[in-house]
């Protein structure tokens, strides 16, 4: 079934074409990774999809009922089962563990309900289960800002995974991380998609053929190549893509 | 194993200690004060004493907006103000009736209710050349109305203000800039002599209670530094269960990186308007208990220095810690009336003459700098040194 659908999406900055009549679908579950060079339209991609940029022209639609999330603010696009990791990690250095966890859990948003928000025996179980799930049962009460750069990717990871979404887009998940780091991390990916749909942003070609998935090439604002790692591997038109004609 | 909320007040030891040690202020400033005890510290000190509690509790209003929400508004006094404003419509409206009634039963005939309101009137607003009493003073009879003023004209002003700024994302400086421009405004607006609240005369006569005329002002003085602890007490707890919880969590969060709270699902623009709106209201509660203390509100109180001023209290006490926010009030605004107010002695140096009046300004001036520069967590951040805090 197709969860999300970007159809002929075009946007401009000051007369740069950023996004080119863009058009991808993404299934659910599914394990999509999306690759292109520098300034493909990768992270613009997602900024659409999530409503921090509206686009100029095209479609962005949602769901069994193809609500167009062009129309949606970014509160409202995450409230409909949209989570997003940033390239940077993101997370709230001055809060615990538990308290980034506690915020992305998924409960009502209203400043009303979150005022009288007390956790349930479930709520509590969640976050310990989340945290033991992104390898940091042991650092729930520790500030998000101790921890390392690669925890601190987990975290988000969690974070992510405690707003229950349906579509997870997650920029560049091994930035700065080990190897051992990455391993982890690649097996999160794929557990998580395994009931939704991911869609990873990645330049690290070893990254992308551990995720073992379908891989979306995107150059110059649209998208040039789509099939198995291999499949585009071999295209001619990617390869002088990254090799430079 | 954590829990994310265990006891309210085991997670925040700085209620029972801010309760006990205000608790034990308001006794001792009873016992040592003219109206109820030994007669030792003056009505003039209990009445400053009290207008600092009022103080302390807009501050603790400007950390939870500033500290914790990351709005950095500059014209949270001008709801104190209009809090000031609504109470002093009240106590001078209902002496003047007092006064006005006792003077026309002397007269061979009763008077009238409209002459009542016609003498009223023209007793106010004579000072600015009119005897008509202005549409906004229509319920100034009634203490429950104008009580109620006191919260709902700064919560709408905040409310509407908010809700124009936030929903366009105007955040930052821009915002603080949008604020001050508010305050000015209204500071501006309030000096016309025709806006029905007697211009830059202001109100007077405040620290006179209707209905306790004949009691001395040295027990008055201190039924009203009582009400300020009660209220600062109060909001102490309000505020701090506020920013304990989850709540505090997101709104910590918005200051940090708001869009990426957006990013998880929270309208951030509610959260804003709701501190906004909630921090006014409790800034217009100060101000309609420190008025009747000052005695007076003139439109000059108001001035966008003011919010100023609320600002620095706040970093220099610490913001992001309510406690923080009480010390940097209670000591700025104490040390500020002991030296402008004569009591520190003037310093000679040969050629150059410090008179504390003149050079208080410049005192604060370097102290929030030296305080940014070197103690970015304030007088209140002195605290971790003494609460090591297992992390």
């Amino acid at each position: 079934m197709t969860l999300l659908e970007v159809s002929g999406v075009s946007v401009t900055f000051d007369g740069f074409r950023a996004i080119n009549n863009l058009s991808i679908a993404i299934g659910e579950p599914e394990l999509r990774a999306v690759i292109g060079p520098n300034g493909a339209g990768k992270t613009t991609f997602m900024d659409i999809v999530t409503g921090k940029t509206r686009p100029d022209t095209g479609r962005v639609l949602w769901g069994e009922l193809s609500t167009d999330l062009v129309k949606l603010s970014e509160s409202q696009i995450a409230k409909a089962g949209i989570g997003r990791k940033f390239q940077k990690p993101t997370v709230f250095e001055d809060q615990t563990v538990s308290a980034n966890l506690s915020m992305a859990l998924k409960n009502k948003r209203g400043p009303f309900a979150v005022l009288s928000w007390k956790a349930t025996a479930a709520d509590k179980a969640r976050i310990v289960e989340l945290a033991e799930e992104v390898g940091l049962a042991d650092r729930l009460d520790h500030r998000a800002g101790d921890l390392s750069h690669g925890q601190k990717q987990w975290l988000e990871i969690g974070m992510l995974l405690a707003q229950d979404p349906r579509l997870l887009l997650v920029d560049e998940p091994a930035a700065g991380m080990t190897p051992a780091e990455r391993e982890h991390t690649t097996d999160l990916l794929k557990r998580a998609a395994q009931t939704r749909a991911v869609v990873v942003i990645e330049h690290d070609m070893e990254f992308i053929r551990r995720l073992d998935c379908r891989v979306t090439v995107l150059h110059e604002g649209s998208v040039l190549a789509e099939g198995s790692l291999d499949h585009v591997t071999k295209n001619q038109q990617v390869i002088d893509v990254y090799l430079g004609r | 194993m954590t829990t994310p909320n265990r006891s309210f007040l085991r997670d925040n030891p700085s209620v029972l200690w801010f309760m006990g040690l205000l608790g034990l202020f308001t006794v001792i400033v009873t016992i040592l004060s003219e109206g109820m005890g030994a007669g030792v510290m003056s009505t003039n000190m209990v009445k400053i004493l009290g207008m600092t509690l009022c103080l302390c509790l807009i501050a603790i209003a400007m950390d939870v907006v500033w500290g914790y929400c990351g709005i950095l508004s500059l014209g949270h006094f001008a709801f104190f103000g209009l809090g000031g404003y609504a109470i002093g419509m009240w106590l001078m409206y209902a002496r003047t009736e007092i006064v006005i009634r006792d003077n026309l039963a002397q007269g061979a005939i009763p008077a009238t209710e409209t002459e009542v309101a016609e003498a009223v009137a023209s007793q106010i607003f004579g000072v600015v050349g009119s005897s008509d009493l202005p549409l906004i003073w229509t319920f100034a009879g009634s203490l429950p109305a104008q009580l109620a003023l006191v919260v709902l004209v700064p919560g709408l002003l905040a409310l509407v203000f908010g809700w124009l700024a936030f929903r366009s994302r105007v955040t930052g400086v821009y915002l603080s800039i949008l604020t001050q421009a508010m305050t000015l405004a209204l500071s501006l607006y309030l000096f016309q002599n025709d806006t029905g609240l007697r211009g830059n005369n202001g109100l007077s006569g405040l620290q006179n209670i209707p209905g306790a005329l004949d009691v001395p002002q040295a027990v008055i003085s201190v039924w009203f530094f009582w009400a300020s602890a009660l209220a600062l007490g109060l909001g102490y707890v309000l505020f701090a269960w506020v920013v304990s919880g989850k709540f505090g969590s997101v709104i910590r969060a918005i200051r940090d990186n708001e869009a990426r709270v957006r990013f998880l699902g929270y309208n951030v623009e509610a959260y804003k308007l709701f501190v906004f709106t909630i921090t006014a209201v409790v800034a217009g509660i100060a101000g309609a208990l420190y008025y009747p203390q000052a005695g007076i509100i003139n439109p000059a109180q108001i001035a966008p220095i003011a919010s100023i001023y609320l600002a620095v209290w706040v970093a220099i006490g610490g913001r992001g810690r309510l406690y923080g926010a009480v010390i940097g009030a209670a000591f700025v605004s104490l040390l500020s009336s002991w030296l402008t107010g004569g009591g520190a002695p003037n310093i000679e140096l040969g050629p150059l003459r410090i008179i504390w009046t003149d050079w208080w300004l410049v005192l604060l001036g370097l102290g929030f700098v030296a305080v940014t520069l070197f103690f970015p967590k304030g007088i209140g951040g002195l605290f971790d040194y003494l609460v090591r805090r297992q992390p």
